[in-house]
Parts: structure tokens; sequence; C-alpha cells
């Protein structure tokens, strides 16, 4: 179980980019979060992970066996040991581009692996192995020993997918794990996220209310920071409208009125 | 009626945009004017720059024709090469080629650990500015000013070039390293990071794979340089090939002073071309992977 309980995240000025965003996801649940661009999806998902510090709230996550780890208030190394537990599918260009799609994957385990063996000997051969099973589980087996860089952006996701795969994480954080892709790849990705949220919850910020509604259990409606929808993932177009809001109000824009007052400056 | 996009681009604009329009051509046009006026204006200060300078320290033409007129004579002293004392060379060819290289290996390891620790996004503010600092004062002082500050504490010879060498290359190699580091996208990071990695295994698994191949190419680079660069330091005393042109020449032994400065354009040329070879390999990934 996750629990998201009343996060604020400020700015110095004192806007609050995500305010009072409370919710909690468990066993089964693959959740969509939805909202304009920059209404606070992604720093909610950075919070979890403890990315970004909220300036209140608090964050949770339960194990089966009722252990608890934190992600707000703790120190460095408690923090560490609550991100091997969180399952990171950050949008595209997340991987080590140096390095192979199979150790890319091994990443994945670093938290469970003591500084020292990673930098005397490395990945053991065992722990390659089952990197291998979660790369199999994405379809990606065959790129094992590419290199990360030279992957397409579906590829790159699919991969991505493995590395949290692999961490056998509490909960999978994606951070728009489809925006970047064709159609075709992200109806492929959310056929692998579906079932994955089946064992573990997943919680998603997404652009594509078809998509969300064809495969999500549960959509939260993120506007101004403020959570304004907390339901089923079919979400009917009037919701739709309320949660994105009026479009347009914050783009450059020049009318014809402010134009007049323009020209008048020049012209006299 | 639908307009086309053939039809759009040939509408008439109205009244009213048409005057936005060129208001903001008038100011475009302001824009231009004052380039113009600015690049006159710094060409003028070049050449009076120039015309200070010649004034100032008495540059005297006379003196430079009357140069060439000696020099031509002297450039037959050095023909033909005297070839007998080859062999005697090689021995400081070598010295020269090792302090290069000994110099660039040094620069590499240490120059690795220098750039982490001023790179923005790895070092607290205070270890970058420091280290910062100590890379711009390095690269401040040329060579040969560190090279005479090193021969007052090591004496003359082959180790205060060494050192001289070692520590402007990783001035050099940390400085570009550091950049490189900056320039890692920070999702790359963050990451590796959210899997619960300390910040060392950061370093291990995001940092060094990506600064790897930058490091080896920029390292052979440098160790052109190093050779060119250990060259002169030997004429002003830190041993190898360059100090042979230079007691040659002091003794008016131009035919063997030629043969040191065929040796040193050929050694110039096959490592450039050595050090081609591997760098367009690492660049594009073949090596190192």
């Amino acid at each position: 179980m996750l629990y998201v309980t009343n996060i604020v995240v400020t700015l110095p000025n004192g806007k609050r980019l995500v305010n009072q965003v409370s919710f909690s996801v468990g066993r089964g649940e693959f959740v969509a979060i939805l909202g304009s661009s920059g209404a606070g999806k992604s720093l909610t998902l950075r919070c979890i992970v403890g990315l970004t510090k909220p300036s209140e709230g608090e964050i949770a996550l339960m194990g089966p066996s009722g252990k608890t780890y934190r992600t707000t208030n703790v120190k460095a190394q408690e923090l560490r040991r609550a991100r091997r537990h969180i399952g990171l599918i950050f949008q595209g260009s997340n991987l080590v581009k140096r390095l192979t799609v199979l150790e890319n994957v091994m990443l994945g385990r670093l938290g469970h692996i003591s500084p020292m063996r990673s930098w005397l000997l490395g990945f053991k051969d065992s722990e390659a192995r089952e990197a291998m099973v979660a790369l199999d589980r994405v379809k990606m087996a065959p790129f094992a020993a590419r290199l990360a860089g030279s992957l397409s952006g579906g590829e790159m996701q699919r991969v991505s997918i493995a590395r949290a795969m692999h961490q056998r994480p509490l909960v999978y954080l994606a951070d728009e794990p489809i925006s970047s892709l064709d159609p075709k790849n992200a109806d492929a990705i959310m056929s692998i996220l579906q079932p994955l949220s089946l064992e573990t919850p997943v919680v998603g910020a997404f652009h594509q209310p078809a998509a969300v509604a064809k495969y999500c259990t549960r959509a939260l409606g993120i506007r101004n920071g403020k959570i304004v929808y907390d339901g089923p993932a079919q979400i009917s177009p009037r919701q739709l409208e309320y949660i994105y809001g009026e479009s347009n109000s914050d783009l450059p824009f020049v009318d014809s009125e402010t134009k007049s007052e323009l020209y008048e400056e020049v012209t006299v | 009626m639908e307009a086309t996009s053939k039809e759009f681009i040939q509408q008439e604009p109205s009244v009213l945009d048409k005057k936005f329009l060129d208001w903001k051509f008038l100011e475009w046009k302001r824009s231009i004017a004052g380039q113009r006026w600015k690049q006159a204006a710094i060409a003028t200060l070049l050449a009076l720059l120039i015309a200070f300078s010649a004034w100032r320290c008495n540059v005297d033409l006379r003196s430079f024709v009357l140069g060439i007129d000696k020099g031509i004579p002297l450039v037959g002293m050095f023909f033909p090469p005297d070839l007998s004392s080859l062999t005697s060379m090689l021995q400081p060819l070598a010295v020269t080629v090792v302090m290069a290289m000994a110099a660039t290996i040094l620069g590499m390891c240490l120059s690795l650990p220098c750039a982490l620790a001023a790179s923005s996004n790895l070092a607290p503010p205070f270890l970058r500015l420091a280290m910062r600092a100590f890379i711009a004062l390095e690269r401040g002082l040329p060579e040969i000013v560190q090279l005479l500050l090193l021969i007052a504490i090591f004496g003359l010879g082959v180790v205060p070039g060494l050192v001289a060498l070692s520590f402007s290359s990783i001035g050099m190699l940390a400085k570009l390293l550091a950049d490189g580091i900056e320039e890692i996208e920070p999702q790359m990071l963050e990451s590796v990071a959210g899997t619960g990695a300390t910040r060392s295994q950061v370093i291990r698994y995001a940092v060094i794979p990506q600064i790897l191949p930058s490091l080896f190419a920029n390292g052979l680079f440098r160790f052109e340089f190093n050779i060119r660069a250990g060259v002169m330091l030997g004429a002003v005393g830190a041993g190898g090939i360059g100090y042979v042109m230079r007691t040659s020449m002091n003794a008016m032994d131009y035919q063997k002073a030629c043969v040191a400065v065929i040796l040193t354009l050929i050694l110039v040329f096959t490592i450039e071309r050595v050090s081609d070879f591997f760098r367009t390999r690492i660049l594009s990934g073949g090596l190192l992977r």
C-alpha cells in the first residue's frame, strides 16, 4: 500500500504547486494521474520517491509484512532504503546510454548492493541471469548486449520497465511512460504495465485519457496542484473538461485589442 | 468555403495587422542598424590597437627585412643533416616520448577525481568552487612558467618537466571532464539514485560510463600536445630531444640540430596519426564499447 497524505510543495514565493494532495493506492490498482502540463502530476510522483522534498505532508509505503518505509522527513540512508521498494519508470531518456541494456536492468538492484562491491567487483552472474528474466518479460532479451543509447524510444521505455521490475518494488511509479511514443508503442507499453499492476500497484502520470480508460482501474485528476477528480478511469467529457480547465489561458497570445495599443505608441 | 494552405499564405493581412507588422519590421531594422554601427566601432578599435602597440613596441620593419637577408644563408647551414648523430639522438627522443606519456597517464588518473569534485551536479558548492579555482589557476599558468618554478625546486632534468606537464594535463582534462559531467542529463542520475543507490554508486554506474570515452579521447589529444610541449620544455631544461636541439644550436652545430628537428617532426606526425586512429574508434563507440 502507498499512502500519500496532504502533501504540499511550495515555491519560495509562496505559490503552492502541489496543494494538499492525498490518496492511497492498494493491491491490484493501476492508477492514472491526469492533468494539464504544470498541474503537479510529475511533482507528486517526484515527492513520492523523494527526489523533491514536499514542504508539508507524509508519504509512506507499507510492505505485505506490515513494515513501513517513509520518504518524507527521513535521513538519506532511510530514504535510500525506501527507494529500493519503489520502481521508477521515467519518460524516455533515463537509461545510462553508455551501459549495455542488461547492465541498465541490473541497476535496479543497486540499493541492495554495497557500494564497495559496486566499485571492486561489479554485478554477479546470478544477478545478470535474474535481470535477463526481467528483460524477457518485456520482450527485450535479444537486445541484452546492445548499448542502451542505440535503442529507439519504445525500446528504451521497455528496458526502463524491466529495470523497475528487476527491483521487485512494492509500487511502480511511471512518469508519462507513453508520452513520447507512437500509438502502437504506447499500446504495447500499456499492455505490459496493466498485467504488472495485478501483482504490484502502478501509479502513472498520463496525457492520454483514451489509453487510461482502456487500461487503468482508477484515475486522479489534478488541477492547479489540487485533486479535483478521484474515480473510475472512464471519465466523462464534462469531467475531463473540468480537470483540464479552459485551454490556452496561459499561452502568450496577442489579441487585436492589445495590438492596436501597441501600434499607437509608434505612430505618435 | 475552406481556405487551403496556399490561399492562407496569400491572404492580405488586415489594416490592423499590417500596422503591427510594419511596427515590428521597423523595430527589427533599428536593431540591425545598431549592430552595423557596433561592428564598425569594433573594427576601428582593433586597427587603433594594432597601430598603438606597433608604435609603443618600436616595431621596425627594417630589422625584419634585414633579418630575412641574414636568415637565408643560415638555413643553408642546416643542410646536409649530420646523419652520424642519429643514433645518439634516439635515447633523448625516447625520453621526450616517455615523459609525455607518463604525464598524460598521471594527468588522466588525477583529473577524474578533480573533475568529480568540480562538477555542480555532484559536488557541494564550496568544494566545486575550490576545485574550479584550482583548475583555473593551473590553466592560467603556462607550462613554461610552471617548469621554471619547478626547476627551482627539483633542479634541471626530466622530473620538473614531467611534473609540469602532469599538472597542466590535470588542468585541461579536469575542466573538460567536469563540463562533460555537468552536461549529463539530470534524469539519468535521478533514475539511478531513485533505485536506492548511494552517491558513489551513481558515480560508478551513471557518471563514469558516460564520461569514460571523453576522458580517453581528450587524453589522447593531450598526449599529442604533451609531446610538442615536452620538446619545448626540453629546450628550457627538461631534457629530451628539445635539450639536444638547443645545445647543438648553441654550439652552432646546425647540421646536428637539423636531425633533431627532422626527428621531432616525424615523431609528432606519427603520434598524431596514431592518436587520431584510436580517438575516432573511441568516439564512435567501437573501442571502450
